[in-house]
């Protein structure tokens, strides 16, 4: 257990290593650089100057090197494009806002989920049952921003009842504000309703078939007994195994929504920042997402092993 | 025969009177036994069976076939120019002259969603061919070679996929730049894994089968194994694959178009249409309405589809 736990964390380690690597000479084979807009109006002097104080009139692997070193350290350095913007700072004031965004869709959505597919895998094959599967397969075939804009035109737009962009700050950062957040929680959590409803409902019907169950009616215990104590429990491994791929996905999941709502969160300054070419930034941004998302993996495969014994450990040969 | 009647008989809980002169041998021979009734249906023949008999999937594949047939047709049925101005005719609704109104420039928006969707079709079905061809073979070789070659694709996929997959796609967009290439370049570089790891599970398993072994032994060739048991068991996993890659494809370059990073207004696109129709959303919506629903409409048909073929193609549904 120990061991496999060591062996994980560091090849977690040389994840984040390479695809901050990949991502540093991706930026480099971009034409240009961040600087060029602000430098093109400045002589010539003040210019070298500039690129001295960003380090950019050294040689590519120089910088990527002393970048490395410095990331290591937990110092992702300053933005090329807004000076005395940093990493961190971005980190403080962003992450919160796409946090927010992305627990409160997935808490409402995940709960709304869950329950239509238990109503629909126990009225199968009835009025309850068409309705979900035609909802789910209706949501999923509406893109987030379609169904964003839509919202917005009709809630905020005709009817009024809430502003169309916009996000609480300050003391209501991660408590109050709720008018700002309804619409564009609503618009995110359709995925989820869609994604769960039907994995729920997939896996209780496997279930449903299965011998203990048979068991269990026969010992004439009452149907919703049958469905709590013995269908449920076991149709939920499968919505184990894809939770946490949902929390892992749920900061950078909604771009689109930021975009839309117009939402001081992660996923529209990065947008912003790749624009710009602003390397250390994207490069910030890059490895710490990346890093939520690696780490969200690494507990879950553990927790796995954990919780289900018949998950071998040292070898991955089983996935 | 006889016998096994009467074992019948008596554990059913019958009289116990019986003899065996009450009973008489009806006629049996060998070659009955061995005959087969029911005529073979190749996997195949299933199938298809199967999916006729659903008639949400048939409806589905209905409308993909007219909505192939108006991509084909449709930009050319009412005779407008697609890129010319005409000032005179501008934002106009519906009517029978132009059947989707015009946009903010006089260009009907009839032939011009049909373009769009053509745009984003291609893309999909190009990027959905990369992606199988890719994954397969990078699969087939990763289960043929195993070792350390094994490892270190698997290494490389695992890095890929460590990285949220909409961050990945705006770092090429950006580092490629806004054309038609980057756009499947973007879109294909991390859709890939997940076939090369379907793939490889698959080959790894089969490989290690009882008929593959059977195969082998009786002295078939590389040759005819790989096209009569790998290709068979893998063409099912990759009809999925495919089904639900491009919906998400036409999502993904919608999304992507809408925001700006993606293909841009000279080029139409179902994305491009909705962006633009965007910004005129307050006052003519109509101009987005269309290119949604286009869209939509695509992206169910595909999903609906999809849904029936993974119940048509999967063995353990055989009646």
């Amino acid at each position: 257990m120990v061991k496999y736990t060591i062996r994980r964390f560091f090849e977690m380690i040389l994840t984040l290593f390479l695809i901050a690597t990949a991502t540093f000479f991706l930026l480099e084979a971009v034409p240009g650089d961040p600087l060029t807009e602000r430098a093109n109006k400045l002589p010539v002097e003040t210019r070298a100057q500039l690129y001295e104080r960003y380090g950019l009139d050294r040689p590519m692997m120089e910088r990527y090197v002393t970048q490395m070193v410095n990331m290591a350290q937990g110092d992702f350095g300053e933005s090329f494009v807004y000076a005395g913007q940093t990493v961190e700072g971005l980190l403080h004031d962003r992450l919160p806002v796409s946090a927010r965004l992305g627990i409160q869709q997935m808490l409402l959505g995940v709960t709304v989920g869950l329950g239509l597919g238990i109503l629909a895998a126990t009225k199968r094959g009835r009025l309850p049952d068409y309705l979900v599967v035609g909802l789910s397969v209706l949501l999923i075939s509406i893109p987030h921003f379609v169904l964003g804009l839509l919202l917005q035109k009709v809630f905020a737009g005709e009817l009024r009842i809430f502003p169309s962009i916009g996000w609480p700050s300050g003391s209501q950062l991660w408590f109050g504000g709720w008018q700002y957040t309804v619409l564009p929680t609503l618009t995110g959590c359709f995925t989820y309703v869609a994604t769960y409803s039907r994995l729920l409902k997939s896996s209780m019907l496997d279930v449903v078939n299965q011998d203990y169950v048979l068991t269990a009616e026969s010992k004439g215990l009452s149907r919703a007994q049958v469905v709590r104590r013995h269908i449920l429990r076991n149709s939920f491994i499968p919505v184990m195994t894809q939770l946490p791929m949902s929390v892992a996905m749920c900061i950078t999941g909604s771009f689109f929504i930021e975009s839309i709502f117009a939402i001081p969160g992660i996923g529209q300054y990065f947008v912003t920042s790749v624009n710009n070419q602003d390397l250390s930034i994207v490069l910030g941004l890059t490895v710490f997402l990346s890093l939520i998302y690696i780490v969200v993996l690494f507990i879950t495969d553990i927790l796995y092993a954990l919780v289900d014994p018949r998950i071998s450990m040292p070898g991955s040969e089983s996935r | 025969m006889a016998d096994c009647n009467v074992a019948a008989t008596t554990a059913a809980g019958a009289q116990a009177e019986l003899t065996p002169d009450d009973f008489r041998v009806v006629g049996f021979t060998q070659e009955e036994a061995n005959r087969i009734d029911r005529p073979t249906i190749s996997y195949w023949a299933d199938a298809w069976r199967r999916l006729r008999k659903n008639p949400v999937a048939m409806g589905a594949l209905v409308v993909l076939g007219l909505l192939c047939i108006m991509v084909i047709v449709g930009p050319y049925m009412r005779g407008y120019s697609l890129l010319d101005m005409n000032t005179a005719d501008r934002n106009l609704g519906p009517s029978a002259e132009y059947w989707f109104g015009t946009d903010s420039l006089g260009r009907d928006l009839f032939s011009r969603v049909w373009m769009g969707a053509r745009a984003s079709v291609i893309i999909a079905l190009v990027a959905t061919a990369v992606k199988l061809v890719f994954g397969t073979l990078y699969g087939a070789i990763m289960a043929h070679f195993g070792g350390w070659v094994d490892d270190l694709m698997m290494r490389f996929i695992e890095v890929i996929n460590s990285l949220p997959n909409l961050l990945l796609v705006i770092l090429i967009m950006m580092v490629l730049g806004n054309n038609l290439f980057a756009l499947l370049v973007a879109l294909s570089i991390t859709a890939w894994c997940n076939t090369a790891r379907q793939v490889r599970g698959m080959i790894k398993q089969l490989k290690e089968s009882e008929y593959v072994y059977a195969a082998e032994v009786l002295g078939a060739s590389p040759l005819r194994i790989i096209l009569k048991h790998y290709v068979p068991n893998m063409i099912s996993i990759l009809i999925l694959d495919a089904s639900t890659a491009i919906p998400n494809f036409i999502f993904t370059e919608a999304g992507l178009s809408f925001l700006g990073i993606g293909l841009t207004s000279p080029e139409i696109s179902l994305g491009v249409l909705i962006s633009m129709g965007q910004q005129t959303l307050d006052f003519y919506p109509s101009q987005l309405l269309f290119p949604c629903l286009i869209l939509c409409i695509i992206v169910m048909a595909f999903n609906l589809l999809g849904d029936g073929l993974r119940d048509a193609l999967d063995p353990k549904l055989r009646d």
